[in-house]
C-alpha cells in the first residue's frame, strides 16, 4: 500500500506542468467559448430565430409521441450556451481539477456543434431550411458513432496487449464488402455479421501472425493491409459486383424498436429504435469494458501490453494472449464494417473514407479506454456528421473545416497540446523471449 | 574464416544473397495476382470445377488458367514496358516510334515523381522515422506549386525554378509539424502524419475553392492552369505526344543528391546512425531533435518536390482528386521505399517497378477487362513479404541474410 501511494503521487514538476496543461485546455474552451458568444450570439442578430423539430425522419414501425417545434431566439439561446461554455472554462481554469478535463472539452464541442446548428438554421439565414431536425441529426451522427466504436473498440482490444492496429480501416472494408454480399444473398444481418467477423478476424490473424510470428513492423502491415484491402475490393467490385449486382443489393439493417422506450420523443429513436448492431456494440463496450478492468483475463491483458516481460515471469504467454486479441479485436471491427455497410447501403469502394482511421483517432483521443473511446467516438461521429450535411444550410463556414476536426484535435491531443495520453507502454514493440 | 568460405558452393553463396529475398518476394506478389485472377473468373473457376468430368477436363483447366494468368500479365508487360509487335513495326519501317515507345513513357512519368517521393520517405527510414505523412506533403508542394505557376508570370528560366522551389518549400512546411511537434512534445509522428494527411486533403479543397486559385468559370474544386513557362516540358517536344519530362532530370538529381547526402555527407552519417541507434547517436553528440526536425524538413521536402513534379510535368493543375486515394503516391513512396531497402539506388529501381505495374495495369485492363486493382494488390503483398524476410526465407529455404529488408526500430506510440 505504501509503495503504491508513493508512486501516484506525481513529482511537483510533473504536477506544475499537468495543471499547465490542463490550463491550457481550460484557454482554448474559453477561446471557442468567446468565439460563440460573439459570432453565433450576438452576431446573429436579435429579430433571428431558430426552430428545432424533434420527429424522427424514418417512423418504421413505432408512432412516436409528436412533439411539437419548438422556436427559439437565436441570440439568446446561443448567448445562453456560449455562457455555459465559459462557465465550464472558468471552473477549468480556476479549480485545475485532476480528471475529467477531457469530458469537459467534450461537451463543450457539443455545444458548439449545437450552437452552430441554430446559427446555421436561423431565419435570415442564407439556409434554405429554416430548422434543424434535431432527432435526424441526432440518429444520423449515432450510426456514424457506432461503428467508430466497434473501430475503436478493436483498437482497445489490440493495443492494450501491446499491437498497434493500424489496419481497422481495412478490416471495415473487408467487412463491409462480405457484409454486403452476404446480406444481398442471405437478407440475414446475423450471418452478414459472422461472416464480416471471420474477415476481420482472418485480417487480424494475418496482422499477428506477420508481427508476432516474424516480427514485421506492426504499422508497415497495418498500411499496407489497408492499401491491400482498398485495391482487392475495388478488383472484386468490378470484377463480381459489377457482373452480378445481385451480391451488392446494399439492402439495409432493419430498426429493432424496444416497446414503449422507442417512443420517448428525442431519446427513444437515438437509443431505443436501432438496428441489432448498435444494441450489439453496447453490448460490446460493456463486455470489454468490464472485461479488461475488472476480470482476470482483462488483469493479463494489461499487464501483456504494458510489461510483456514481466508478464511472462508470472506464467502469462504473452505471444498467445496478443493473438487472441489481435484476431478478437479483428472480428470486432469486421462487425463494424458490417454495420457500416448495413447503415449506408450497397458497397461501393472507398466509401469507408477513412472512418477506420478516425476511429483510430477515437482509441487515442479516447486514451485507450473503452468509455473514452466511446465519448470520442461520439464526438467525432457528430463531426464527421455536421461535415457531411452541413451543406443543406448552405453555411459560410466550408465543411471542410469541420472535417478536419477529428484529425486536429487528436494531433493537439498526442502532442500534448491540449490533454495528455500516455498508451500501453509496450504498445506496438515485438516481444521476443531470449 | 577465409577458408571456409572458399568452400561454399555457388547455390550457397547465392541463397544467402539479400536481394534474393527481394527477388523472390516479387515472385510472390505475383502468385498471389495469380491467384486472385484464377478464383475470381468465372470461366477459369467452372473448368476447375469440372476436372473430374472428364479425361480432357483437368488439362483444359490448367491450359485455361495459364492463358488467363498469360494474357493478363503479358499485356501488363506490353503496356509497361515494349510490345514486340509495335517495336518491330518501327524498327522496320522507321514509323511508329511514338506509339512504340509510348509504354516506357508513361512508364517513366509516374515512376518520377514516385521515386523522389519514395526518396523523401526513405531518409526518414533511415533516420528510424516513419513518414506516413508523404502524401500530405505532396498535396501542399502541388498547391504551392500551382499557387506560383498559375498567380505570377515570369520567363520560364526563373518561373519553373521558383515553382519547384515553392513546391518544395511547401512540402518542408508540411514537414517541419510533424517534426516540430516530435522533436519537442514527443508526439509519435505516424500518429500526426496520418492525421496530418487528412487535413491536408480538406485544406486542398479549401484552397482550390478560393478565388485565388479556382479556375475562373468554374464551381468545381479544381486550380488554374499554371503558366508554359512554369511547366516542366516534354522531353521529346509537344509533337511526340509522348509525355515523358525534364522532370525526369529532377527525380535524378534527387537520387544522386540523396546518395550523396546518405552515404558521403556528415549529416547524413548522423542521421543513419540516429537510426541505427539512437542511444549511441545521443551518447556521441549528435543533437537528436536537430536531427528529427531536420529530416522531416528533407523528407517532407521531396514529398513537396515530387507533387510539384507531378504537377508541373503531368496534370499542369491541381484538383481535388489530386494524388488522393488508395494509389495516392505518398502511400505507394512508402511500399517502394521499403521494396528499394531505403536506399537511393533501391529506390529507383523499385519505383520503376511499382510504376511499370501501375501503367501495365490499365493497359491491362483495356486489353483483358481484368481490373487495374489488381496492380495494387499485387504491389501491397509483394511489400507484405519484402517486410517479412524470415518468411521469405523459410518459404524458399534460403540461407541466413545478413541484414533483415526492413530495418526499422521499432517504437511503441508514445516514445
Amino acid at each position: 500500500m505504501g509503495i503504491v501511494s508513493e508512486v501516484s503521487v506525481a513529482t511537483a514538476p510533473a504536477r506544475r506542468a499537468h495543471q499547465g496543461r490542463t490550463r491550457s485546455i481550460g484557454v482554448i474552451m474559453g477561446l471557442i467559448g468567446l468565439f460563440t458568444l460573439l459570432v453565433f450570439g450576438v452576431g446573429s442578430g436579435l429579430s433571428a430565430q431558430s426552430s428545432l423539430t424533434f420527429n424522427p425522419v424514418n417512423l418504421s414501425g413505432t408512432i412516436p409521441w409528436h412533439v411539437g417545434t419548438l422556436t427559439l431566439s437565436t441570440a439568446w439561446t446561443n448567448i445562453v450556451l456560449a455562457l455555459a461554455m465559459i462557465a465550464l472554462a472558468v471552473e477549468v481554469n480556476l479549480r485545475l481539477p485532476a480528471r475529467g478535463v477531457m469530458v469537459r472539452f467534450g461537451v463543450v464541442a457539443v455545444l458548439f456543434f449545437f450552437a452552430l446548428l441554430l446559427w446555421a438554421a436561423r431565419t435570415g439565414g442564407p439556409a434554405p431550411i429554416n430548422f434543424v431536425n434535431l432527432t435526424a441529426v441526432l440518429v444520423g451522427s449515432s450510426a456514424l458513432a457506432m461503428v467508430l466504436i466497434y473501430g475503436s473498440l478493436s483498437g482497445v482490444m489490440c493495443e492494450r496487449a501491446g499491437v498497434v492496429n493500424i489496419a481497422i480501416e481495412g478490416q471495415f472494408i473487408g467487412g463491409a464488402f462480405v457484409g454486403s454480399m452476404i446480406a444481398s444473398t442471405t437478407h440475414n444481418f446475423i450471418y452478414a455479421a459472422v461472416v464480416g467477423a471471420l474477415v476481420g478476424a482472418l485480417l487480424g490473424l494475418i496482422l499477428a501472425f506477420l508481427s508476432l510470428r516474424y516480427l514485421s513492423d506492426q504499422i508497415i502491415v497495418g498500411v499496407v493491409l489497408v492499401t491491400m484491402l482498398g485495391s482487392l475490393s475495388s478488383y472484386l467490385n468490378l470484377q463480381v459486383f459489377t457482373p452480378f449486382p445481385q451480391y451488392n443489393t446494399g439492402n439495409l439493417a432493419p430498426d429493432l424498436p424496444i416497446p414503449l422506450l422507442a417512443k420517448i420523443p428525442l431519446l427513444g429513436p437515438v437509443f431505443f429504435n436501432q438496428t441489432g448492431f448498435f444494441y450489439l456494440m453496447i453490448v460490446l463496450v460493456a463486455l470489454v469494458s468490464f472485461g479488461l478492468f475488472r476480470t482476470r483475463w482483462g488483469l493479463r491483458v494489461r499487464a501483456v501490453g504494458e510489461h510483456p516481460k514481466a508478464a511472462t515471469t508470472v506464467g502469462i504467454r504473452v505471444i498467445g494472449v496478443r493473438y487472441v486479441n489481435v484476431i478478437v479485436g479483428g472480428a470486432i471491427a469486421g462487425v463494424g464494417g458490417v454495420a457500416f455497410m448495413a447503415s449506408q447501403g450497397q458497397f461501393q469502394p472507398g466509401y469507408t473514407s477513412g472512418l477506420g482511421y478516425i476511429a483510430l483517432a477515437a482509441l487515442i483521443f479516447g486514451r485507450w479506454r473503452p468509455s473514452g473511446a466511446v465519448v470520442a467516438s461520439v464526438l467525432f461521429g457528430l463531426s464527421v456528421y455536421l461535415a457531411d450535411n452541413l451543406q443543406t444550410y448552405q453555411i459560410p463556414v466550408p465543411t471542410e473545416v469541420l472535417g478536419m476536426f477529428p484529425y486536429v484535435i487528436t494531433i493537439a491531443v498526442v502532442s500534448g497540446l491540449i490533454g495528455r495520453v500516455r498508451p500501453p507502454a509496450a504498445d506496438g514493440i515485438p516481444y521476443q523471449r531470449d | 574464416m577465409s577458408d571456409a568460405a572458399v568452400h561454399v558452393s555457388w547455390w550457397a553463396r547465392l541463397r544467402s544473397r539479400p536481394a534474393l529475398v527481394t527477388l523472390f518476394a516479387l515472385l510472390l506478389g505475383f502468385v498471389v495476382g495469380a491467384l486472385v485472377i484464377v478464383t475470381t473468373t468465372a470461366s477459369v473457376l467452372d473448368a476447375w470445377r469440372g476436372i473430374f468430368h472428364s479425361w480432357s477436363a483437368p488439362g483444359h483447366a490448367v491450359k485455361l488458367t495459364v492463358d488467363n494468368v498469360g494474357s493478363a500479365y503479358r499485356t501488363m508487360f506490353e503496356g509497361a514496358i515494349l510490345s514486340p509487335s509495335n517495336f518491330w513495326h518501327a524498327l522496320t519501317t522507321g514509323h511508329g516510334w511514338p506509339l512504340a515507345l509510348t509504354p516506357l513513357s508513361e512508364t517513366l512519368t509516374y515512376a518520377t515523381p514516385l521515386a523522389i517521393a519514395s526518396i523523401g520517405v526513405g531518409i526518414a527510414f533511415q533516420t528510424g522515422i516513419f513518414n506516413i505523412g508523404a502524401n500530405g506533403q505532396a498535396i501542399l508542394g502541388g498547391i504551392a506549386g500551382a499557387a506560383v505557376g498559375s498567380m505570377i508570370h515570369l520567363p520560364m528560366f526563373l518561373h519553373l525554378p521558383l515553382t519547384l522551389l515553392a513546391g518544395l518549400l511547401g512540402g518542408v512546411v508540411g514537414g517541419m509539424v510533424p517534426g516540430l511537434l516530435k522533436a519537442y512534445t514527443g508526439a509519435h509522428e505516424v500518429i500526426v502524419t496520418l492525421m496530418f494527411n487528412y487535413v491536408v486533403a480538406a485544406f486542398l479543397i479549401l484552397t482550390l475553392l478560393s478565388t485565388a486559385l479556382q479556375m475562373p468559370g468554374q464551381q468545381n474544386d479544381i486550380s488554374r492552369t499554371i503558366d508554359g513557362s512554369a511547366q516542366l516540358p516534354p522531353l521529346f517536344g509537344a509533337s511526340s505526344g509522348l509525355r515523358v519530362n525534364w522532370g525526369l532530370f529532377v527525380a535524378a538529381a534527387v537520387a544522386v543528391f540523396a546518395w550523396w547526402f546518405l552515404e558521403r555527407s556528415s549529416l547524413g552519417f548522423d542521421f543513419r546512425v540516429t537510426g541505427a541507434n539512437p542511444q549511441a547517436a545521443r551518447a556521441s553528440g549528435i543533437n537528436a531533435k536537430a536531427v528529427i526536425v531536420l529530416v522531416f524538413a528533407i523528407s517532407g521536402g521531396l514529398a513537396g518536390l515530387a507533387g510539384v513534379t507531378q504537377m508541373a510535368g503531368t496534370t499542369h493543375f491541381v484538383d481535388g482528386g489530386f494524388l488522393i486515394g488508395n494509389a495516392g503516391i505518398g502511400f505507394t513512396a512508402i511500399t517502394v521505399s521499403l521494396l528499394g531497402r531505403n536506399r537511393p539506388g533501391g529506390i529507383v529501381l523499385a519505383s520503376l517497378l511499382f510504376a511499370a505495374l501501375g501503367v501495365g495495369g490499365r493497359a491491362m485492363q483495356a486489353a483483358t477487362g481484368i481490373p487495374l486493382d489488381l496492380a495494387t494488390v499485387i504491389q501491397s503483398a509483394v511489400v507484405l513479404f519484402v517486410a517479412t524476410p524470415v518468411l521469405v526465407k523459410e518459404i524458399f529455404r534460403l540461407r541466413t541474410a545478413p541484414t533483415a529488408a526492413v530495418q526499422l526500430a521499432t517504437k511503441g506510440w508514445g516514445s
